[in-house]
């Protein structure tokens, strides 16, 4: 409750809509204490006064009755036919939507049926319908405009009810011999409240125009009772001649549906957990930079990538992610790197972070650089960064049914990748695909280049992504977990085509992972990461075979090996630290069976030449 | 992808029935009948129940409601009594009125929202994102007939930039530009509150879109932004915003019944709400079932659509 | 090329050369062309058959393409001839004889004779004849009367009524009475409503739904051309959308200005027209049950209600207080003595006290709009207002204008204490033989809904129908409104003024009295 009304004062809109709600009930709710005068006492003589003249605030109407007591009046009778109608057709609409939802079968399906025919109708002829029916009147209008909501409550909850009536604390509830009433009021109905709740605090405001509009038609309230739309009706005569009797009860009512919707929004957002992460925003074409010292744009370097005291963090309110605590990596023409730590240990930022694809808000690279032949990438411009994105570096994916779009064919996907970086004719770009298709070994490229993602076996997938990120021959493929959502006999020909293209192309491949079996098959060097930072780097061989760091030591023991016999696994005791409450020191020390108190005094560097070790205990000497 | 619309336009032929019977049973409760508005100020009982006799009306209610069904299936809607016209010429004349102005209102909501919710996501929380949603806001707030009032007060009545109603000029135009400047109030008028609701749902769905791990490939491969929102992005969020556009397409056909009434437009919502006031039995009848079988139409349209953008649906 | 074809497009070439050289420089609003009237209409009508109408509306259109054998003299309701160019009574009143007008043609090229006059009326009136069918004719009764219509020769028609019958030349000349070409009737059945042919000043051009009806000028038309070329109807449903049509230059007339938008109009832009007519606006009250059976209480509601500020404020000058139930128009037979209940709060109370009604409950039905109803929600509103001063709690129940003629004409009781209502007839005999006598209460087919019944009255009213002496029936008349007056079933409130605003470069035009719309004179400077 108190992350709800947090959540709702953080909302600026939201609370200027409550603050106009809130001074208007208080207006009609102080109505009848205020000194106005009669708002049904005409007075045809003092008819179309002008605001502020004698003495009438907002002027009189067409039979000079004070518009500003009608206003207030006719306020009150609106806001409270707009909240019954809600009311009814929310609880009327509930009831039916949630024994539809629970029975199912053919209960359902004739209610929804019925539920079909009537959203057919154009709502508002069918309000007309009921009001014709009813006979005019303020009660009627507001039975006709809740009627006609029914069947959007009712669907609304029905589809919520169905999927709460197949879990398993209601089937648990109806084993245990619980009736279908008690079920229904509670297991079900505590469930769906919100929805409910949501559903109506959003249509309050559509309730109020819509009945405003029946009385605008001359089929709500009964004169010389006021509420707003009626009051619109009346004084549309005299539009054109005392323009101020429309405008007033018009604004009226833009008033109230505004800020009842604005509330309303504000609600529904607090209440729905996907926003409450605060989760729903969109990523920018390139990562945040905000760095405090600008390396040199250029630098000497062997490296066809390298990575400088990288640091990427994400700010989520408050809270400091350091996701990337300064990590420096250098990738050599032809070198497969791989970069490994258990999941949460910023290796996958760590990569995006090459092209500034780390989603932002809320990721920033806040310092370092990323240089790709000398040149510095971080705060390029944008223009720079995307002619060399798919072009000189590539990226490959960990879930290829989720990385590539669903709703194009996987050719127009691979043509495009191509045609974003060279004028070729639509034509040879489809050549071309068909070809990269071939290499990477997809039998049947001519058709399959047809398919859509969903019609391809994962394996298919991933290597429809390998073709795309060679599709412009780059320097340096960025592989992220690409082979962790496969299976292992798949897992082994993915690895396999990798090394294949990467001696046959020259290709330098940055390899994340948390698999020290993948990387044993594939990288010449691999590096360690452990909560934002490189811990122990060194040849494949070396590492494996002679860990240092007490955590790269611990994390191979995890891995079941083949043909090795039966070895214990261990399990490393305790979780990784969370990134925005780094312990001081070294950040593995908590888990670590070798930490002394000097381990959390102060920062640890990263030591060694070729092979290093971030560790004041290594294992094993790699000086 | 045939035989999924014909299944589609079979399943639509219970509801089209239900649909009758409802129209059928509502217009049998309203209290009030033909014969009295035809006969004006000079009903007498002794005429009504004359004039009632001479229309069918005396029957039992089940035997009308098959004489109209089966009259109805041979084309024949019947005769209006209060415009003294067979009811499908009125309901033919008015229903293409409407067409064009909620046709127009359509295209500018689907347009406009999706444009104004597309600008918004990708600049969330820039100043345009800020004006969409405050537009949005009061977009959604003003009540159609208000806006339709002023509208004509300052558009045309002041300014007379624009003809004040009608669908064409009385005396020469007739052609498109004409059309067009008569659309242009109404249209927008009608159209507000749905660009509202579009705008704000293709915003919620196309930041949904936009964190999915596609978008992210189509950056690395290093497709261009525009693109990549109005390409990759949009039409993954268009699977979301069909139904909406849907559900609008609704929603601007029957909120016509305010837009006609003020903007004088010669549309069928006019049409009904004149002939529920007036007890006009078959035109009522014949126009509602016109109308949902519009919409229901229109709902397979958009389900055909969904499919085809879709592929995942088709199979 | 037939009538039809002169289409939008025709009137679009027509007023596009004639704009040719002026079209660059004018407002992005084309306004109206200079040939062509362009009407605002208050509704779409219901058909162009006059024999299937009872609406003004219709018959603002109807009496510019149909001609009756006879019609009102220009600004009176006095009889004069048109189809027929004169006409003998028999001594007893029961037998008319009418001499036609020779070489008069229906715009379908057909003739006008006896054959057709009889045509016409046999099929209103026989249920045998072939095209009884294409009915129904609401107002047939206007002419219940006749008992045989002949066609002596082709220039002569008789009919004979049943009994003498006063008001027969005067429905004549009312749309009721308009001649149709037989020929038309024959080709297009019912749908005769939308192919009209007479022999009127205007030939019908064409009916775009719910746009507009234009006429064109009949250049054989017997009695000279009209002025026009072409006269264009518009309906324009919303009283306000026609305000502003007429402001933004959108049509060249209109009728039934809201009085609310009048001022709008008194501008050198604007000629507004006014023409009071044979209409009353009032108040039935329920004289068989409840508070107002009593006459005392009727007087009350009289008196208390505030006339001068309906006509005066609420309906802003366009109508002057009712003093009776027959409208000063009917010059002849209206009592000039009667003066109105004054307004006097006070006096009702006494009255209200005397009979013991304080504080009485009423229910009071109003409608949303209707012919000849003016603003009926605000004046009912205003009268709610008025009659709670002097201690009545009254509520309004507002119906549309059928729904509310289909509650009220069965008779009020059991469900309202007072229902609004105006008449407008053309003669000073059908509203008070339909809505006062004993024998016109509902049960018995009449319109007197509030069941006033007073021997004397019902005596007076009979003698004047049948009495054939002018002089007579003035008499007869004026004592019935001193006596109705002072039983005072009804609240007389207002008699209307029509009004009509015309662009300030339309001339020659007139309203009548009778309420009918006569373009044929009505040009463009």
């Amino acid at each position: 409750m108190s992350t709800f009304i947090k959540l709702l004062a953080r909302n600026r809109l939201a609370i200027f809509g409550a603050a106009v709600l809130g001074v208007i009930i208080l207006l009609i709710v102080v109505t009848p204490l205020l000194p106005l005068p009669d708002p049904d006492a005409t007075a045809t003589a003092d008819r179309f006064k002008r605001p502020f003249s004698d003495g009438f605030i907002l002027g009189t109407d067409h039979l000079g009755r004070d518009l500003l007591s009608r206003l207030l009046w006719g306020t009150q009778l609106s806001l409270a036919v707009g909240l019954a109608a809600a009311l009814i057709a929310g609880t009327v609409g509930a009831a039916i939507g949630i024994v539809a939802g629970y029975f199912g079968g053919r209960i359902d399906n004739v209610i929804m049926r019925a539920i079909d025919m009537l959203m057919a109708f154009p709502y508002i002829l069918l309000a007309l319908a009921i009001v014709a029916a009813l006979g005019p009147g303020l009660l009627n209008a507001l039975y006709a405009v809740a009627a006609v909501n029914i069947p959007f409550f009712a669907r609304n909850v029905r589809g919520v009810t169905v999927s709460i009536a197949h879990k398993e604390f209601v089937d648990a509830a109806r084993l245990s011999g619980m009736g279908h009433i008690r079920i229904l009021t509670t297991e079900i109905l505590p469930n769906v409240l919100p929805v409910v709740i949501i559903a109506m605090s959003t249509t309050i405001g559509w309730m109020i125009l819509e009945t405003a509009g029946l009385s605008f038609l001359g089929l709500g309230s009964q004169p010389p009772q006021a509420d707003l739309g009626s009051m619109l009706g009346e004084a549309r005569a005299a539009l054109i001649t005392a323009p101020h009797t429309s405008i007033v009860p018009g604004m009226m009512i833009l008033l109230i549906v505004m800020s009842v919707n604005l509330l309303g929004d504000g609600v529904r957002d607090a209440l729905d957990p996907r926003l409450r992460s605060g989760a729903l925003s969109r990523p920018m074409a390139a990562t945040l930079v905000r760095r405090d010292e600008t390396p040199p744009e250029e630098a000497e370097t062997e490296a066809v990538l390298s990575l400088e005291n990288l640091q990427t963090r994400f700010e989520v309110g408050s809270r400091i992610y350091r996701a990337v605590g300064g990590v420096s990596l250098a990738i050599n023409p032809g070198e497969c790197v791989g970069l490994i730590g258990e999941s949460g240990s910023g290796k996958s930022v760590t990569a995006l972070s090459v092209m500034g694809l780390v989603a932002s808000p809320p990721g920033i690279i806040t310092g370092g650089a990323v240089r790709l032949n000398g040149q510095d990438l971080i705060g390029a411009p944008y223009r720079r960064l995307r002619a060399l994105r798919g072009d000189r570096v590539a990226y490959i994916f960990q879930d290829p049914l989720s990385t590539l779009h669903p709703l194009y064919r996987v050719g127009d996907q691979l043509t495009e990748a191509i045609r974003v970086h060279h004028r070729i004719s639509r034509d040879a770009a489809h050549e071309r695909a068909v070809k990269l298709l071939e290499d990477v070994r997809i039998p049947n490229a001519r058709a399959r280049i047809r398919s859509y993602p969903h019609e391809l076996s994962g394996g298919m997938r991933q290597r429809v992504a390998i073709a795309m990120a060679l599709a412009n021959e780059p320097e340096v493929i960025i592989a992220d977990e690409p082979t962790t959502a496969l299976d292992v006999t798949v897992q082994a020909q993915i690895l396999k085509l990798l090394d294949d293209l990467r001696r046959d192309r020259g290709v330098s491949i940055l390899f994340i992972t948390h698999d020290f079996g993948v990387v044993g098959q594939l990288c010449d060097r691999v590096a360690v990461m452990y909560a934002g930072r490189i811990v122990e780097e060194g040849t494949t061989a070396e590492v494996l075979d002679a860990p240092a760091h007490p955590y790269t030591k611990r994390l191979i023991a995890c891995v079941p090996e083949l043909g090795a016999g039966r070895r214990e696994l261990h399990a490393i005791p305790g979780l990784p630290p969370a990134v925005d409450q780094l312990p001081h020191g070294c950040a593995f020390a908590p888990r670590c069976h070798k930490a002394t108190g000097l381990c959390a005094t102060s920062e640890i560097e990263l030591t060694g030449t070729g092979r290093k070790v971030r560790c004041i205990l290594p294992e094993e000497d790699v000086a | 992808m045939g035989g999924y619309i014909l299944k589609r336009l079979v399943s639509a032929v219970p509801v089209l029935l239900g649909i009758t019977v409802i129209v059928f049973a509502i217009m049998s409760l309203i209290p009030g009948d033909p014969a009295t508005a035809i006969l004006g100020s000079y009903a007498t009982p002794e005429n009504v129940e004359k004039l009632n006799r001479d229309l069918g009306l005396d029957k039992p209610l089940v035997q009308q409601y098959f004489i109209w069904i089966g009259n109805m299936l041979q084309g024949d809607f019947g005769r209006s009594f209060a415009l003294n016209r067979p009811v499908l010429d009125e309901v033919l004349d008015r229903f293409s009125a409407t067409l064009v102005l909620a046709g127009a209102a359509f295209i500018l909501c689907a347009v406009l929202g999706i444009i104004a919710g597309v600008i918004s996501a990708a600049r969330q929380y820039g100043w345009a994102d800020r004006a969409i949603t405050v537009a949005v806001i009061l977009g959604i707030s003003i009540p159609s007939f208000f806006l339709g009032m002023m509208m004509i007060l300052f558009f045309a009545v002041r300014l007379k930039w624009l003809p004040v109603s009608g669908m064409y000029a009385i005396y020469g135009g007739g052609d498109l530009p004409d059309l067009l400047r008569h659309l242009a109030m109404p249209a927008i008028a009608l159209s507000l509150v749905a660009t509202g609701v579009v705008a704000r749902l293709s915003r919620a769905a196309m930041l949904e879109v936009l964190r999915q791990d596609f978008i992210r490939t189509a950056r690395a491969k290093g497709v261009g932004e525009g693109r990549v929102i109005w390409g990759h992005a949009l039409r993954a969020a268009m699977v979301s915003i069909i139904p909406v556009l849907g559900i609008q397409a609704g929603f601007v056909l029957s909120g016509a019944v305010y837009i006609e009434i003020v903007f004088q437009w010669p549309g069928v919502g006019r049409m009904l709400v004149d002939a529920i006031l007036k007890r006009d039995l078959l035109l009522v009848q014949g126009g509602v079932v016109f109308v949902a079988a519009c919409y229901v139409f229109f709902n397979i349209v958009v389900d055909v659509a969904q499919s085809l953008l879709d592929p995942r649906i088709r199979t | 090329m037939s009538l039809s074809n002169v289409t939008r497009r025709g009137f679009g070439a027509l007023s596009a050369a004639l704009l040719a050289t002026s079209a660059l420089v004018l407002p992005a609003v084309a306004q109206t062309p200079p040939e062509a009237l362009v009407i605002g209409q208050i509704a779409e009508p219901k058909s162009l058959d006059p024999h299937a109408v009872t609406a003004v509306n219709d018959f603002r259109i109807l009496m510019n393409i149909y001609d009756g054998l006879v019609r009102y003299k220009p600004g009176t309701l006095e009889v004069e001839p048109s189809l027929a160019s004169g006409w003998e009574i028999s001594e007893d009143g029961t037998v008319y004889t009418f001499t036609l007008r020779e070489g008069v043609q229906f715009h379908d090229g057909t003739p006008f004779n006896a054959e057709a006059v009889v045509f016409n009326f046999e099929r209103m009136l026989n249920e045998d004849h072939p095209h009884h069918d294409t009915g129904p004719f609401p107002l047939s009764f206007f002419f219940s009367a006749v008992e045989e219509v002949e066609a002596l020769d082709a220039q002569t028609v008789r009919f004979t009524l049943n009994a003498p019958y006063a008001p027969f030349l005067s429905n004549l000349a009312y749309p009721t009475g308009l001649i149709v070409s037989p020929a038309a009737v024959e080709t297009h059945g019912a749908d005769v409503g939308r192919n009209p042919s007479g022999t009127g000043p205007f030939k019908f051009a064409e009916w775009r739904s719910n746009e507009a009806v234009v006429v064109t000028r009949n250049p054989d038309y017997w009695d000279g051309t009209a002025a026009s070329e072409a006269l264009i109807f518009r309906p324009i449903t919303d009283a306000n959308t026609r305000v502003a049509e007429m402001l933004a230059g959108g049509i060249d007339m209109m009728v039934e200005v809201p009085p609310t938008a009048l001022s709008q109009f008194r501008t050198d832009d604007f000629k507004v027209a006014e023409q009071a007519g044979p209409h009353v606006w009032f108040l039935i009250l329920n004289a068989k049950e409840g508070p107002f059976a009593d006459k005392r209480v009727r007087q009350a509601a009289n008196y208390a209600i505030n006339k001068s500020a309906l006509v005066n404020d609420v309906l802003e000058g366009t109508a002057e207080i009712a003093a009776g139930p027959t409208p000063p128009a009917f010059a002849w037979a209206y009592n000039e003595e009667l003066e109105p209940y004054p307004y006097d709060p006070d006096k009702a109370r006494e009255l209200i006290a005397e009979a013991g009604a304080e504080g009485a409950e009423l229910t009071f039905y109003v409608t949303e709009g209707g012919s000849g109803m003016l603003e009926p929600i605000s004046m009912g509103t205003a009268i709610q207002a008025d009659l709670a001063a002097v201690g009545f709690d009254v509520e309004i129940e507002t119906y549309e204008w059928n729904t509310f003629l289909g509650r009220v004409n069965p008779g009020l009781e059991g469900k309202a204490d007072m229902a609004e209502m105006a008449w407008m007839t053309n003669d000073p005999d059908t509203l008070p033989f339909l809505a006062l006598r004993t024998d016109a209460w509902p049960d018995k087919g009449g319109f007197n809904s509030g069941y006033y019944s007073n021997p004397k009255v019902d005596e007076l009213l009979e003698a004047a129908r049948a009495s054939t002496d002018q002089a007579e029936r003035a008499k007869l008349y004026q004592e019935m409104q001193t006596i109705v007056q002072e039983d005072a079933p009804w609240v007389f409130v207002a008699n209307w003024k029509q009004n009509a605003v015309t662009a300030a470069n339309v001339q020659n035009f007139q309203l009548e009295p009778s309420f009918f719309l006569l373009l044929k004179d009505v040009g463009k400077e």
